[in-house]
């Protein structure tokens, strides 16, 4: 069990890290503070994952990104939560 | 608890793929070489991905001829005023040191496929495993009559970066009050489709605001529409009036000749005379030495396979960007740095025993119109069928909101931000 879940957390990470290269074309990995495109990183993962899913339902506007959501599943977001998660704002 | 069980399923494939992740494909062999040749969205970004998801077992060498890059992308906002030249240059410098690319300072002149590798200026040989190509395009100086590479400084182009961009910005800064501005749009498949008509609405712009309002800017088109056009042109009349002129073949009836040395365009219903500026925006083709290498017809593009970015006639090699067939994907710096990032994951794949998934492509395109007045077009793509195809899009509206317009154009601004750093650091 307890090995299933450390490989899990590694099985999502390397997801995470597969799926953030879509948002970085947009979003600083640095989570540096521009305006226009808010910074991603170092959310809380159920904020992030729960603004995804807002997106992917068309509930929060944004053309870009209802588009990317509508593609992620629950899995992929939360992957992307955990990754942007755990990096630190460099401002 | 359906979903996590399902989830622990879908990831165990992902989980064997981690663990080999740092792995080289035989243990004790040398480093994996991938060559890629041009330093621009397209290339600079699969080598930074494949170093850095290489897990140490290739050995990148990025070759390109130019020690900066001077970005295509935004050079409209330059020409408008938005942009000084300096924000359109990006070094190198990061990627060779973050990520222990080889920078080889060189061109490329010739691909051997058999052998595989790649010859450079200097007479160096470098073989390859996987090769990836990103030269961009190649003009077609023989696409409009009475133009040729002679001419380009006459009649500029501007859809090569460097002198050229700026050699537009000083011809509209010398156009008369009353002065005629032509345009010839390029026929498709062409780099960034919206480009021209940007470019068109910063002439405006530029001349509006200097006051020369009684200039005027027209588009000799030889498509019968083009990107974004039904939000261009009742944003044109909006901001310009009737200051930039749109024409349609069936109206213009065919470019017949230009003479550069007298500033004339003749088409087959009019002659346009004393020109004070003419943007020659030619028929273009992929690089030079990605049709050389025999993966591009005659003066066309590269084929790929669309789930890899590889080229249909060799699978050691990945062509990206402008100078490929990327199917429904506009040739854009988005879609380059998009289709780099699946060459990238495929080379890790086959090299380094990295992890594969799904392949799906995104691409926007902003386009500034007017100051705080940018529009979009994008959407999400998926190999289907052989090809590149559009499995959702999103346009801006006609009409909307004045807030809605500044927010695209600080959208735009904030990607240009985060696509170089994504690109280039
Ligand atoms: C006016 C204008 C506005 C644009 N606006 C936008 C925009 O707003 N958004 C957007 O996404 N796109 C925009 N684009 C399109 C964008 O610039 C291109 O789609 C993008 O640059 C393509 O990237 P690439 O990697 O395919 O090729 P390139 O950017 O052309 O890079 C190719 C690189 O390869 C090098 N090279 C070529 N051959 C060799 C060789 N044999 N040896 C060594 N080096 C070589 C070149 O020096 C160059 O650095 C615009 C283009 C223009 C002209």
């Amino acid at each position: 069990m307890f090995w299933w879940g450390r490989a899990e957390a590694a099985g999502n990470e390397v997801l995470g890290r597969h799926l953030s290269a879509e948002c970085t074309a947009c979003h600083q990995l640095s989570g540096k503070s521009v305006t226009g495109i808010p910074p991603i990183v170092g959310w809380p993962e159920d904020q992030f994952t729960a603004v995804l899913a807002s997106y992917g339902r068309k509930e929060r506007g944004g053309q870009v990104m209802q588009a990317i959501a509508a593609k992620l599943s629950h899995g992929d977001m939360t992957a992307l939560a955990a990754y942007f998660g755990a990096l630190s704002p460099k401002p | 608890m359906t979903q996590t069980r399902r989830h622990l399923v879908a990831g165990s494939g992902a989980i064997l793929a981690a663990a080999s992740l740092c792995m080289p494909a035989v243990l004790g062999q040398a480093k994996a070489r991938v060559v890629v040749v041009g330093g621009g969205p397209g290339g600079a970004t699969a080598a930074k991905y494949i170093a850095r998801d290489g897990g140490g077992a290739i050995a990148v060498t990025l070759v390109e001829e130019n020690e900066t890059y001077q970005s295509c992308f935004h050079s409209n906002l330059y020409v408008g005023g938005f942009k000084s030249y300096e924000q359109l240059l990006h070094r190198y410098d990061a990627l060779t040191a973050t990520y222990g690319i080889t920078l080889a300072r060189q061109r490329a002149v010739r691909i051997d496929r058999d052998t595989k590798a790649v010859l450079l200026a200097d007479g160096t040989r470098l073989p390859y495993d996987r090769l990836v190509l990103s030269p961009g395009i190649d003009l077609k100086y023989d696409s409009v009559p009475g133009w040729s590479q002679d001419a380009e400084e006459a009649m500029p182009h501007g859809w090569k970066p460097g002198r050229q961009t700026q050699l537009i910005r000083q011809k509209l800064e010398a156009v008369p009050d009353g002065g005629t501005i032509v345009m010839i749009a390029p026929p498709n498949p062409y780099r960034c489709p919206p480009g021209p008509y940007e470019r068109a609405s910063m002439f405006a712009h530029v001349l509006r605001t200097t006051g020369r309002t009684k200039a005027r800017v027209v588009i000799l088109d030889p498509k019968d529409s083009f990107s974004k056009q039904g939000v261009f042109m009742p944003d044109w009349e909006k901001r310009y009036g009737s200051m930039i002129e749109w024409l349609a073949p069936r109206v213009h009836d065919g470019i017949k000749s230009v003479d550069p040395a007298k500033g004339t365009v003749v088409t087959g219903f009019e002659t346009y005379e004393n020109c004070a500026f003419v943007n020659v925006i030619p028929a273009q083709m992929a690089g030079a030495i990605a049709r050389e290498a025999g993966l591009a017809p005659a003066g066309g593009y590269c084929a790929i396979d669309p789930a890899t970015m590889k080229s249909t006639a060799d699978p050691a090699v990945f062509v990206l960007g402008d100078a490929c067939i990327a199917g429904d994907m506009p040739k854009s710096a988005f879609s380059a740095n998009n289709q780099a990032k699946v060459a990238a994951m495929v080379v890790c794949s086959e090299l380094a025993g990295g992890p594969a998934f799904p392949t799906r492509y995104f691409n926007t395109c902003w386009s500034l119109v007017a100051p705080d007045d940018a529009i979009k077009v994008g959407g999400r793509y998926e190999p289907r069928d052989g090809r590149i195809a559009a499995t959702e899009t999103f346009i801006s509206q006609p009409g909307e909101s004045d807030e809605v317009r500044r927010q695209t154009q600080a959208e735009n601004m904030a990607w240009y931000d985060a696509i170089s750093a994504d690109i280039f650091t």
